[in-house]
């Protein structure tokens, strides 16, 4: 029988804990954590698979799914409702003869096979729910296409004293990977794998069989399966990647790429609308400015009232921000309510959070030497009235 | 399902001059990131009528592109949804001659709808009202029609379509058009209900013998009759009511005021409006804004001052916005010089100009115009 068909399909890794983002994660999954005034980390692979062309996501999920599949829906923010294709959310499910957890990244692939042959897909796109960047799919599918490749792996140049910390590359001159390793001692390249695969599906399906009867395999893609197709000699090409990316898995991380939205040469061009991130709308009203307010290098989302001073600062929808308050260098999630005198340095506020009057969250750098870092309001906490959270303190 | 909405779209355009120039009075941006229209149709899905048809005649290519498939505000559906009602045959050019005329090309329309209750509504009166209450006071009075009017501030007494003297239970008692509302006079908002075969009823009668005016020909003239009894319905929280450029002026900056913003964004039954999926805004270093209300999108690095300003605005380093309503994707070049003027969208007004309207009646600048 003729069937519809999809040439490439994208499955989103979606069920990690993010325990490193601590309480921001503690009831939530990762990929949910709000980013950058009005987003969520989730919009950023999303809204560059529908700029790329690509109508089908698998969203695979496991950790703390309620928000994230509430807010996913029926995926009509994305213009993802499709009658063939669309977004579809795939948590684990029990099955007549073995039900489990997602084991590793291949394995939730793995137990997703029955999802990705119902489009019947050329290729398919692995994605990760955890990083903020701004990527044509369809260049790297065409770059795949060209190179009759059986797996792209898409790179960016990292600085040699970072690549320790990454999955790293290496490859012969026409981009072909000869060597990799994971979070290698001594790198020998500053390719490092940005966790963006395209396999030609045939191919990935065969390997996610076998590693699934392997039962030493962890079942994942940067151990197990991209190891397995490389000693089997087969086509591998990275694609190299030249624009902004950054892995927001830590607080300092979700911290600096909030900030590096403020900064115009760090190359995430929030505002361009040749590429647009989609999110989904709360039908909040425009923000207010009082005129005691004073925002400067800062962005701020609809349905704010503002009053205090607000510097270098991402503010989300629906804050409230009171007289004399100082926010500077922070980001604030959406709902949350600050009251006046407060004075808020360095620190992510969470959402629907109350910060009492005259509290003083944070501080720079400058006078902490190693001990300091980034303070944390997790959601919905209360802070008291001159309550004071050093900085690195997380709540 | 209880009620079926019709709205309005054309039928004072007009009034607002300049801006109605190309688009339908529905259709004139409001408050920063809305069309008129979006407050009566989010007050109707919010009181869960989810039937709704907007009747149209022309200059409905900017209406038709922002409700789209209607999906912002949940109208996209299997039962029930938006429907756009254009005229059925081009009869004239004209808009139509009175909500009369305007409802007999709906008729197929009405005939199918299948509610009880038809809820009529003008698209020109913003504020945050709940039709089930209004359909509740309806059935326990037992009216014919039921109108929805407040009673205006003292000083906002302007001539009105529809003035309404009320007795003790709260039916009408005199009702007048066109005149200045009295100290007993509540003002009538545009907004009616009646039962749907009663109205199908009434426009095919009314149009039969050549009436057209639903207020005047109908509601006014069977009242004096003594044929009808009219329950008023009386709305006591924020009303702004757009019914020329002066009040459209006025009201943009009402809504700068905490307690005005409080009853019309109730998060409760919140206003819906077209999704543009645009940044946060962005405020430079140096940027000032006062008292302001500013849309996502916008990118302010010079100064704004008591301004109702939408989505996707510049306002470059150096330039001073006072007093002033500037439209979606307008941009003001670095140390020009803005007050009391409307902005339409689009407008780019380039680097050192001035253009200086009067508070009482603001200048005007048309859609897609380089200054």
């Amino acid at each position: 029988m003729l069937k519809r068909r999809k040439e490439c399909i994208a499955m989103l890794l979606a069920g990690g804990q993010g325990s490193r983002l601590k309480v921001l994660t503690e009831e939530t999954a990762k990929p949910a954590v709000p980013f950058g005034g009005k987003y969520r980390i989730i919009d950023f692979p999303l809204s560059n698979c529908v700029n790329s062309g690509i109508d089908t996501v698998g969203i695979l999920t496991q950790y703390q799914p309620l928000e994230l599949n509430n807010y996913i829906g029926s995926g009509k923010p994305w213009g993802l409702n499709r009658s063939f294709g669309g977004a579809h959310i795939l948590p684990p499910y029990s099955k007549s003869e073995k039900s489990e957890w997602y084991k590793g990244t291949a394995n939730a692939i793995y137990q997703n096979i029955p999802f990705i042959d119902l489009f019947n897909p050329e290729y398919v796109l692995i994605l990760s729910g955890d990083h903020i960047y701004k990527m044509d799919y369809s260049k790297m599918l065409d770059f795949h296409k060209e190179n009759k490749a059986d797996c792209s792996i898409a790179v960016i140049d990292v600085p040699i004293e970072e690549a320790s910390r990454f999955g790293i590359m290496t490859t012969d001159e026409n981009n072909k990977i000869v060597k990799f390793e994971e979070k290698p001692k001594n790198p020998t390249s500053t390719k490092a794998s940005m966790g963006i695969y395209i396999f030609n599906w045939k191919i990935l399906k065969d390997y996610l069989i076998d590693d699934e009867e392997n039962e030493n395999s962890s079942n994942d893609f940067g151990k197990d399966i991209i190891p397995k197709l490389l000693s089997d000699k087969k086509e591998m090409f990275a694609y190299s990647f030249d624009g902004y990316w950054k892995d927001v898995g830590t607080i300092k991380s979700l911290w600096e790429s909030n900030m590096d939205l403020l900064d115009p040469n760090s190359g995430i061009a929030i505002k361009d609308k040749k590429q647009k991130i989609f999110a989904r709308n709360y039908a909040q009203p425009p923000s207010f400015v009082a005129k005691s307010a004073d925002i400067e290098n800062s962005y701020v989302a609809e349905g704010c009232l503002i009053k205090g001073k607000v510097k270098n600062s991402i503010i989300f929808t629906g804050c409230v921000i009171d007289e004399n308050v100082s926010v500077c260098d922070s980001v604030v999630m959406p709902n949350t309510h600050i009251l006046s005198g407060a004075d808020i340095k360095y620190s992510i506020i969470g959402e629907n959070v109350i910060i009492g009057q005259n509290a003083r969250i944070g501080d720079s750098p400058e006078n902490y030497g190693d001990n300091w870092g980034i303070s944390v309001v997790g959601k919905d906490k209360s802070i008291e009235v001159n309550q004071v959270v050093k900085p690195d303190e997380i709540i | 399902m209880k009620m079926t909405g019709i709205i309005f779209s054309n039928i004072y355009d007009n009034t607002l001059g300049e801006l109605t120039k190309k688009r339908t009075v529905a259709s004139v941006p409001f408050g920063g990131r809305y069309r008129q229209i979006d407050f009566v149709l989010s007050n109707m899905v919010n009181s869960n009528i989810t039937k709704v048809g907007v009747i149209t005649k022309y200059h409905y290519q900017s209406l038709m592109d922002h409700l789209g498939s209607a999906g912002a505000w949940d109208l996209d559906r299997k039962n029930g949804g938006l429907y756009i009602i254009p005229p059925f045959a081009n009869m004239s050019t004209e808009i139509y001659r009175g909500k009369l005329e305007a409802l007999y090309g709906a008729l197929s329309f009405l005939k199918k709808a299948g509610s009880d209750y038809v809820v009529l509504c003008d698209s020109v009166v913003i504020c945050n009202i709940d039709f089930e209450k209004v359909l509740e006071s309806h059935i326990k009075s037992g009216a014919d029609v039921t109108c929805v009017a407040n009673k205006e501030a003292e000083n906002m007494k302007e001539e009105s379509k529809l003035l309404l003297k009320i007795d003790d239970n709260g039916f009408a008692k005199d009702i007048t058009i066109n005149c200045i509302p009295e100290d007993d006079d509540y003002a009538g908002m545009g907004m009616f209900i009646m039962e749907r075969e009663k109205l199908v009823e009434v426009v095919e009668k009314s149009v039969a013998h050549g009436f057209y005016h639903f207020e005047k020909d109908y509601l006014q003239y069977e009242f004096n009759q003594g044929n009808l009894s009219v329950n008023v319905y009386k709305f006591n929280d924020v009303v702004l009511k757009n019914s020329s450029v002066a009040s459209y002026f006025k009201n943009n900056f009402k809504l700068l005021d905490y307690d005005v913003r409080k009853s019309i964004f109730n998060p409760r039954a919140p206003i819906y409006t077209k999704v543009r999926d645009e940044a946060p805004t962005y405020y430079g270093e140096g940027s000032k804004a006062d008292d302001c209300l500013i849309a996502d999108g916008c990118k302010i690095m010079g100064e704004a001052e008591n301004s109702v300003i939408f989505r996707d605005v510049v306002i470059e380093k150096g330039a001073k916005v006072k007093n002033a309503i500037i439209m979606q994707g307008s941009k003001i070049g670095k140390d020009s010089v803005i007050e009391n003027v409307i902005i339409d969208k689009d407008v780019e007004v380039g680097m050192g100009r001035t253009l200086i309207g009067a508070s009482i009646s603001p200048l005007i600048i048309s859609k897609g115009e380089k200054i």
